[in-house]
């Protein structure tokens, strides 16, 4: 299964994949209209740096997920097929229990919407719109067996 | 072929039901509830309370689960005692099943004080599918309700109870909400979030007597002064239900005393979840963590233990998550420190008009604490340092930082690093 990696030598810290996730997330799928929109569509992914680096940080959907194990709702489930953590948001009551066990800090709170921010590799599409929006192609998404 | 069984359907019964099923498709395995409810996700009985979720949300498996997992389950099944020495359990019905291994992830039950009027009907905890419903059947004819007690459970009751349109007093003997997560200063923002949204709070005062004949209709306090309420919920806490074992050789302290694997003084025989003594890795000490996460934790160890794998279990520590009205707040491991206790240290961000309050508290290099409100976004990594125990001096003055994050962690980290190429 694909997986997303990122060459961190050529990230320039732009947050063009920031926006590209925030986009592709919207109920408009449009940047220029994602600023009205009722609910603002917030970003899954963010990049942060560390001694001269940058570091785009998100969920890697582990197969050992901490996170599904703390939800008390039962709204967080490990796809073994897809290798995606799947979030049921009907399920989701915003307790956080996601947030405070992620060993990654990849989970966010929505405090507005009540729903944790997290990646789903974008599942409906062929590929993660961050994948694209990456200008130096710094997000490389491709299996986790060939990867280095 | 073993015979498992099992006495608690909640999440340390459940996830051990999983462990035990990944490794052994076979065996039997019987489970024991003392409730009449499939099992669900009994966190979430405040939110079906404040009538946030509906009923369906409640079950943390499909209905299928137990036949899917060949799972023989009975409900209202509550065990009288255990007996070690013939491998098997009386049930109150007289009923006896054998096991070759058992699991106790019987849980714990609220405590109610010794007050006058305690008994009478209209005074609830607030633990059960059961609790719930029956609460939620008095709230049309319910003007005013009483919360005993500031924990966690009496939090969420009020304001689940404030929700349904309730008006609530909370009654705290200590000084301050949540004292046994959070400090005086943390406590602060959460209280100030609480009143702003009409919930009373009570503090330094004690409920000497529910007062009523037949139905409630008021309480009185330590003080001596009174208030409406014709509904008390009492959330004064949770003790092991460890009375099965009294009478057995299972060694037993505030719960029931566990080994590295989990299993009891008795071999065959092990415990997980709110019943279970753990070795907790932030005080040094056996202590019982009575949180879902934990429990899912402990179940599953267990569980695989008793197939016949060695899996050693880390410890356990306290971590709680909960939300009020917009303020998140998070507590990991130690939340206070004496004053005069010099051997640990206190860094510290306070922000009233933001809202946002960090605390970390460290022994040496190692974090041992944390607690956030406001901003959660880095409770995980915090999280990570302490049960990892990461030295954490290379990052010091970087955790209260804005944008600190899993990049400051990376050459902490022992497992190596494979998605930054």
């Amino acid at each position: 299964m694909k997986k997303l990696f990122y060459e961190v030598k050529k990230c320039l810290g732009c947050k063009s994949c920031e926006v590209a996730c925030a986009v592709a997330h919207s109920a408009s799928g449009d940047l220029f209209k994602v600023f009205h929109e009722e609910k603002l569509s917030l970003p899954r992914k963010k990049v942060l740096s560390s001694k001269g680096n940058n570091y785009p940080v998100s969920c890697r959907h582990c197969k050992d997920p901490k996170c599904v194990d703390a939800c008390m709702a039962a709204a967080l489930v490990y796809d073994t097929k897809s290798g995606i953590v799947e979030h049921i948001e009907e399920r989701c009551v915003g307790c956080w229990m996601c947030v405070m066990v992620c060993p990654y800090g990849a989970i966010r709170p929505n405090i507005k919407s009540k729903l944790p921010l997290r990646c789903d590799k974008c599942k409906d599409k062929l590929e993660p719109a961050c994948v694209k929006a990456c200008p130096t192609q710094a997000v490389i998404w491709q299996e986790e067996e060939v990867a280095r | 072929m073993k015979n498992y069984l099992i006495i608690g359907n909640s999440a340390a019964g459940i996830s051990a039901v999983e462990a035990i099923r990944s490794k052994d498709k076979e065996s039997k395995i019987t489970l024991l509830s003392s409730e009449d409810y499939p099992g669900y996700c009994r966190c979430l009985i405040s939110y079906f309370l404040a009538g946030q979720i509906k009923e369906d949300k409640l079950l943390y498996r499909p209905e299928s689960f137990y036949k899917d997992n060949n799972v023989e389950l009975f409900l209202n099944k509550k065990v009288s005692r255990v007996d070690p020495k013939k491998n098997k359990v009386v049930c109150e019905d007289r009923t006896q099943i054998s096991y070759d291994q058992l699991l106790i992830a019987t849980g714990s039950s609220p405590k109610f004080p010794e007050i006058q009027g305690i008994k009478k009907k209209g005074v609830f905890g607030l633990r059960t599918v059961k609790d719930t419903k029956e609460i939620d059947g008095l709230l049309p004819i319910t003007r005013a309700a009483a919360v005993l007690g500031g924990g966690l459970v009496g939090l969420k009751a009020a304001y689940a109870l404030k929700k349904r349109g309730v008006d609530v007093k909370v009654v705290i003997k200590s000084d301050q909400v949540l004292s046994q997560m959070l400090d005086f200063e943390a406590a602060l923002f959460v209280q100030k979030r609480l009143e702003e949204n009409g919930i009373d709070v009570v503090l330094g005062q004690d409920v000497k007597e529910i007062i009523g004949e037949g139905d409630i209709r008021a309480v009185k306090l330590s003080s001596g002064k009174t208030f409406e309420a014709s509904l008390i919920v009492v959330g004064k806490g949770v003790s092991p239900n460890i009375d099965l074992v009294k009478d057995a050789e299972i060694k037993t302290g505030e719960g029931i005393v566990t080994d590295k694997l989990l299993q009891t003084n008795v071999p065959n025989i092990y415990a997980s979840g709110d019943v279970a003594e753990t070795f907790d890795i932030t005080i040094g000490k056996y202590a019982v963590n009575a949180l879902w996460p934990v429990a899912i934790e402990q179940g599953r160890i267990a569980g695989a233990n008793m197939t016949g794998d060695a899996i050693n279990y880390d410890g356990s520590l306290g971590i709680n998550s909960i939300e009020f009205f917009g303020l998140p707040t998070v507590s990991l491991g130690i939340y206070k420190k004496d004053k005069a206790d010099t051997s640990l240290e206190e860094l510290k961000l306070s922000d009233a008009k933001s809202g946002k309050y960090k605390k970390l508290t460290l022994r040496g290099n190692l974090l041992i604490g944390a607690i956030l409100v406001g901003d959660i976004k880095s409770s995980g990594l915090f999280l990570r340092l302490i049960r990892e125990k990461i030295d954490i001096s290379p990052i010091k003055d970087k955790l209260l930082e804005e944008n600190f994050g899993f990049p400051d962690l990376l050459e902490l980290i022992k497992d190596k690093e494979k998605i930054y190429v």
